[in-house]
């Protein structure tokens, strides 16, 4: 367990005066709870002796309030050392961990779902501070405590104190158990309620359906069986807790029993006075706490432990793309060059992407074409290096990219991507996203070429409006506009638009890639699409078929080439058209 | 969308309508409650029956003490007379001198008859006659007075005999300490019952009246009008259903019954306090002002930093999870340093929460402690006081220290206590203004449904707006005959996808006339409305499952039927090279089949229901020319022998409509087949060439 503990290490080791200036307070805070009964007892026997002064009395109350205010003072300064380092970390880790995720690559946003990673930035860092802040102090003050009073309570009276002390290991036996019969069962509870809400989030998501095809009672009863399920599994657990504080109350009433059982005896055979079994009293009550931290503390520290380690997997991932060291500073230019591109991921029996070579000079417009899974996706990542090409593979600016400064890289290109993200944030800072710092009339010019001023501008906030999560107040085209804006706001040598103007209807889309492709004039523009009427506009185009280049050419070049498989989608799409004006002309 | 980033802030501390509401849900468990209190009342007098044992025992085994009363009292005050009497005085025991009238007493001490020492008066019989020499011989050795089987020592001749001696004199406190033992455990097993029952109750009350309300939410949200559903977040719905609710359980589990149970015990330790000395009750009494001042002023602290926390970590969590989301996008435009700066900028506030949240309790509870303290030290205090005026027993004194100690213990997790009370407040608000929401279409049909129904549809001046004064459809009128098939075109927005959600009622028209062979859809059962006429949507929905259940939603469709469909709309050629077949589980979102294969899936579901009418909205995402064509067969099998209305987005489609639609504006602007239109060279002419990729620029 201790192993786990050296990634907080250099944490600890900033924080270090902290602590033990907080062990320190944990000492006098210890050190006067266990004189209290001490000056309690003094004040009984004084009573029970039936001659005191009054003056005798104030004292002993006086020095009571001292050591109580030496505890509050204290108690203070220790939750503020300890909590506050132990917060402080939090924070700090946390500032690591999401620092780290940024230079993460695709590859491991892949194999590490996103529910999974935001566990780790809350959950785990949640039981790592639990373990730095409460699992110390439990650790440290209940070791501190627990010999205090026992040697307190031995001194005072050794055979009372061994007997009432019996049943106290109980109660850290039973916490050790009932962590695992609470687990055990806490898992199934957590599982059907994540059921349960699965249920009900499926049943909302396509409530649609459900009604159209009158479907809410069988859905109903869906619910009701999962929610059935819940309370059953939840009461299972309610039923541990029910019988476990109880018990540990009664075992701690078992020590009070024996105590004035033994301690009646000892005070009876005149073996110990009457304010020592009172003092005794205080004491085992004081043990109790120990007794249950003890078995909390082991669970925190595990826990803490196996979060630590799920952290520092995080921390300690490599990112698989990253500049290479004396990597080229400084954009490149526009041209872009494929030699030979292979590609397979990880796992896949095929290469995604296969001896696939290209030119594309500045300033000119490559054309994408091919089915779903034929590597188009792909061979954009390639570029800007989301997935990592091989070495002497892809060239930017006449340089392989994996020599250049990968910000740099990067910024040389303006990406829409297929599934158009955009971050809950206002439109204008969606537009912003890549250039904070952009000016008024370039922002209206990005806008306007994405013909989304008309839309947004009718918006009651305006550009001001937040996008909700995941774009949710804007339909799909709008979003997708959104995205172009964004990429052109860079003005990049590279712009890529993968299949980026699905969901904006005809009629727009033409409006759009006009004003576009003037604005770009001089530049590099990469269009994936499957609509012929589009690539018409590029310079080259490819085919792509199963990772291979099926076939290349200007738009006429490939027309011509009957045979092809761009021939026979432009037949097709042409077709369609045609057959409608055909139809007409026969009409 | 007024309402979809409705705030969830709730200001109100505590409002008693919504209080009331949550305790309505207790109704149908009254006997439940009623056991839970019982067993809530035994605990709690068990637990306050401990001290008072000890004290007992203290008093009349531990350090029992009498005074002489000389003789020639008797005038004065009333005794019991079966005291010890030795030498002529009459011994009274500690307690029952406390318990004299103060006048009696007053009037006893200024005679000078009553004894300025305590003493200890053993009886030499209590341990029986074997016993009997023993005693009297350690009662010789202490030197003592005796008379019969009393005999009389001072404190200090007690202290100062051996052990042996002191046990054999003090015979009857020993038997009254066996005697009393049994009865603390008896009381301490009688708290373990009661407290189990009375937590196990709460639980099992809480959780009863979790299901049920969670039940209500369901089927509630679930019978709301779109229009209602439509402006709600789905994560919203689900949040009611499930962590809202379980925020109200907190209330009945952490609130309701360990709050009641604080509340008993310190009510409880007041009253016995009380009972057992009114004055040193009056001592605790005096020092509890500044523990209210500082548990209402920590509560509201405790309170404001607890919200900022909460706000901040929300925040903060929201801002990872959205990054790593869209982490291809913060590394293609290379803003991870940016986006690192203001992450590091959140997570500051938050740190700046989480402090203030932990100074508040830092402060607080050393607080409360340090008051607890100086309430035991005045009670000392002035206990020794009382106890010197012998007014007040030494165990009462200790019941004293030790009952202050229970009853500062709930005060420290007062102000957590509260907070959980604010949260379920909060919760119980967000779920009743979802239970509050009344808008769900009419189901008031009292014909029947025309069987079999013929599929004639007729739309008469109908207006609709979604939001108010934003008239979608304005006078839309048009007629399908049984069996047709009608196509509708139209610009994005004219109003087309409406049409369906009104034939279907999932929306209500705001003006004129929807009929279906002749009969307003409002007069028809609405059940019987939907299963006759079925909408097509464009986004395929798919539950997670087998394509079996998603084709049939329910045993009503047979696996016969299912096969049939799915075979008619040729999704069975697809379904059979999947592994598993039918029974092929679909993952989230079904991403392990196509686009197109989903469409087909869609197709089947409506098939397989067999409705008189199909109103189909084709998709609009841009499908590679092969998927087309396999939605294309699909769609000729489904629409087959059927009255139909297709929002149509591709060109083959309208081909094969009866006629045409053109919907612009709201209305339907031409109507026609399509050779008809095209030469009409008017909107239709427009839109087909700009919609269906027809010839070049103008």
């Amino acid at each position: 367990m201790l192993r786990e503990y050296r990634t907080a290490l250099p944490y600890l080791r900033e924080h270090r005066g902290r602590y033990a200036a907080g062990a320190l307070c944990l000492l006098v805070v210890d050190g006067s709870q266990v004189l209290m009964p001490q000056l309690v007892k003094r004040a009984v026997d004084l009573v029970s002796s039936g001659a005191f002064s009054r003056r005798e009395v104030l004292e002993v109350c006086l020095w009571m309030l001292l050591a109580a205010l030496a505890i509050a003072v204290s108690r203070f300064l220790w939750r503020y050392f300890i909590h506050g380092s132990s917060r402080r970390i939090e924070a700090a880790m946390r500032d690591a961990l999401f620092s780290r995720l940024m230079d993460l690559s695709a590859g491991y946003f892949q194999a590490n779902k996103t529910g999974d990673l935001m566990a780790r930035a809350t959950n785990d860092l949640g039981n790592v501070r639990q373990a730095l802040g409460m699992g110390f102090v439990t650790l440290f003050d209940g070791v501190f405590m627990t010999a205090a009073v026992l040697v307190a309570m031995f001194a005072q009276n050794p055979r009372v104190a061994l007997l009432a002390v019996i049943p106290l290991p109980a109660i850290t036996l039973l916490i050790l158990g009932f962590g695992g019969m609470v687990g055990r069962r806490f898992h199934k509870v957590q599982e059907l309620y994540s059921r349960l809400s699965g249920i009900a989030q499926e049943t909302m998501s396509g409530i649609r359906v459900v009604k159209s095809f009158v479907k809410e009672e069988r859905f109903a009863s869906d619910f009701s069986e999962a929610n059935d399920r819940y309370a059953e599994a939840s009461l299972s657990v309610a039923k541990v807790f029910a019988f476990f504080f109880p018990l540990i109350s009664f075992l701690s009433g078992l020590t009070t029993a024996i105590l004035i059982l033994a301690g009646g005896r000892a005070v009876l055979g005149n073996a110990m006075s009457p304010g020592e079994i009172v003092a005794m009293l205080a004491y085992l009550e004081m043990l109790i706490w120990p007794m249950i931290s003890a078995g909390f503390t082991v669970t925190m520290l595990q826990r803490g432990a196996a979060s630590l380690s799920r952290v520092a997997e995080v921390l300690s991932a490599e990112p698989a793309i990253a500049s290479a060291p004396g990597a080229i500073r400084g954009r490149p230019s526009g041209s872009v060059e494929l030699r030979e591109l292979s590609l397979t991921y990880g796992g896949a029996g095929r290469p995604a992407l296969e001896g696939v070579s290209l030119r594309l000079p500045e300033g000119s417009t490559l054309g994408v074409l091919g089915r779903v899974g034929s590597g188009k996706s792909t061979l954009l990542k390639a570029l800007p290096r989301l997935v990592e090409p091989p070495p002497g593979t892809v060239f930017v600016g006449g340089r392989d990219v994996l020599s250049l400064d990968l910000g740099d890289l990067r910024r040389a290109f303006g990406f829409v991507p297929q599934d158009s993200f955009l971050f809950s944030d206002t439109v204008a800072a969606n537009v912003r996203f890549a250039v904070p710092e952009l000016g008024e009339e370039r922002f209206r010019r990005v806008v306007s070429i994405a013909a989304l001023d008309r839309d947004v501008e009718l918006f009651p906030a305006g550009w001001e409006t937040v996008v909700g999560e995941r774009g949710m107040t804007l339909s799909g085209g709008q979003k997708q506009r959104v995205a172009i804006a964004r990429a052109l706001a860079a003005d990049p040598a590279i712009l890529v638009l993968d299949d980026a103007l699905s969901a904006v209807d005809a009629e727009t889309e033409k409006a759009i890639l006009a004003a576009l492709l003037r604005e770009r004039a001089g530049r590099t523009n990469i269009l994936v699409s499957h609509r012929v009427s589009t690539l018409r506009n590029a310079d080259l185009v490819v085919v792509l078929d199963e990772g291979r280049v099926a076939q290349s050419g200007s738009h006429a070049e490939l027309l011509a080439d009957s045979g092809g498989y761009y021939a026979e989608m432009a037949r097709l799409q042409e077709l369609e058209a045609g057959y409608g004006s055909g139809a007409a002309g026969r009409a | 969308m007024a309402d979809y980033f409705e705030s969830d802030v709730v200001t109100k501390d505590y409002d008693p309508r919504i209080m009331r509401r949550i305790l309505s849900y207790l109704k149908p468990y009254k006997s439940s409650v009623l056991l839970t209190l019982i067993a809530l009342a035994l605990a709690t007098a068990g637990e306050l029956l401990v001290p008072v044992l000890v004290r007992r025992i203290v008093d009349e085994a531990l350090v029992p003490s009498w005074y002489a009363v000389e003789p020639g009292a008797e005038g004065l005050v009333r005794l019991s007379g079966d005291e010890p009497r030795v030498g002529g005085a009459a011994y009274v025991a500690a307690r029952a001198l406390a318990e004299l009238p103060r006048s009696e007493r007053a009037r006893l001490e200024s005679e000078g008859l009553l004894g300025e020492e305590p003493c200890y008066v053993a009886d030499l019989d209590a341990g029986g006659p074997d016993r009997r020499a023993a005693a009297a011989a350690a009662a010789q050795a202490a030197g003592a007075r005796r008379e019969g089987r009393w005999a009389v020592l001072s404190q200090a001749e007690l202290r100062g005999l051996g052990p042996e001696q002191a046990r054999a004199l003090r015979a009857r406190d020993s038997a009254y300490i066996a005697r009393n033992a049994p009865i603390l455990l008896a009381a301490l097993a009688a708290v373990l019952a009661a407290s189990f029952l009375h937590i196990f109750l709460s639980s099992l009350i809480g959780q009863r009246i979790m299901k049920d309300m969670r039940m209500e939410l369901f089927r509630h949200a679930s019978t709301r009008s779109l229009a209602y559903l439509s402006r709600q977040p789905v994560g919203r719905l689900v949040t009611r259903m499930t962590s809202d609710v379980e925020t109200i359980n907190q209330f009945f589990t952490d609130v309701l019954s360990a709050f009641l149970k604080d509340a008993a015990v310190m009510a409880g330790v007041l009253a016995v306090l009380v009972a057992l000395d009114w004055r040193l009750a009056l001592v605790v009494a005096l020092t509890l002002p500044p523990v209210l001042v500082a548990t209402s002023v920590s509560r509201t602290r405790a309170r404001d930093a607890f919200r900022r926390q909460r706000q901040w970590l929300s925040r903060v969590n929201s801002y990872i999870s959205e990054r790593i989301s869209g982490i291809a996008v913060v590394q293609l435009f290379a803003r991870e340093e940016a986006s690192r700066r203001e992450f590091e900028a959140h997570d500051r506030e938050l740190l700046r929460a989480n402090l203030g949240e932990m100074y508040v309790f830092a402060v607080f509870r050393p607080i409360v402690d340090f008051l607890a303290t100086l309430t035991t030290a005045a009670v000392v205090y002035a206990g020794a006081q009382l106890i010197g005026a012998r007014l007040v027993s030494l165990g009462t004194l200790v019941a004293f220290v030790n009952l202050v100690r229970m009853f500062y213990s709930p005060v420290t997790d007062i102000s957590e206590k509260y907070t959980i009370l604010q949260s379920a407040m909060a919760g119980g608000e967000r779920v009743f203004r979802l239970l509050d929401a009344d808008e769900a279409i009419p189901d008031e049909g009292r014909r029947a449904m025309p069987s079999p129904l013929r599929g004639k549809i007729e739309f008469d001046r109908v207006r609709f707006a979604y939001k108010e004064g934003e008239w979608i459809l304005k006078d839309l009128s048009f007629a399908v005959e049984p069996g047709e098939m009608v196509a509708i075109v139209g610009y994005t927005g004219a109003g087309k996808t409406t049409i369906a959600n009104l034939i279907t009622r999932l929306w209500d028209a705001q003006e004129g006339r929807i009929e279906v062979d002749g009969i307003p859809i409002a007069e028809l059962p609405l059940a019987g409305l939907r299963r006759a006429i079925q909408p097509v949507p464009q986004d395929v929905f798919l539950f997670s499952g087998t394509i079996e259940d998603n084709i049939r939603l329910g045993p009503e469709v047979s696996e016969e039927r299912m096969r049939l469909a799915a075979a008619a709309v040729h999704a069975d050629e697809f379904i059979g090279r999947i592994e598993g077949g039918y029974r092929a589980l679909l993952s989230e979102g079904a991403t392990n089949i196509s686009q197109g294969q989903r469409q087909l899936l869609s197709f089947a579901r409506v098939l397989a229901h067999d409705p008189a009418v199909v109103i189909l909205d084709e998709a609009t995402a841009s499908i590679d020319t092969e998927t087309e064509r396999m939605v294309q067969r699909g769609l000729e099998g489904l629409l087959a022998g059927r009255t139909s209305v297709v929002i149509a987005h591709r060109l083959s489609t309208i081909r094969h409509a009866d006629r045409i639609l053109v919907l612009s504006q709201g209305r339907v602007a031409e109507e026609g087949r399509h050779e008809e239109l095209l030469e009409r060279r008017g909107l239709y002419w427009n839109l087909y060439r700009l919609q269906f990729g027809g010839k070049t620029e103008e």
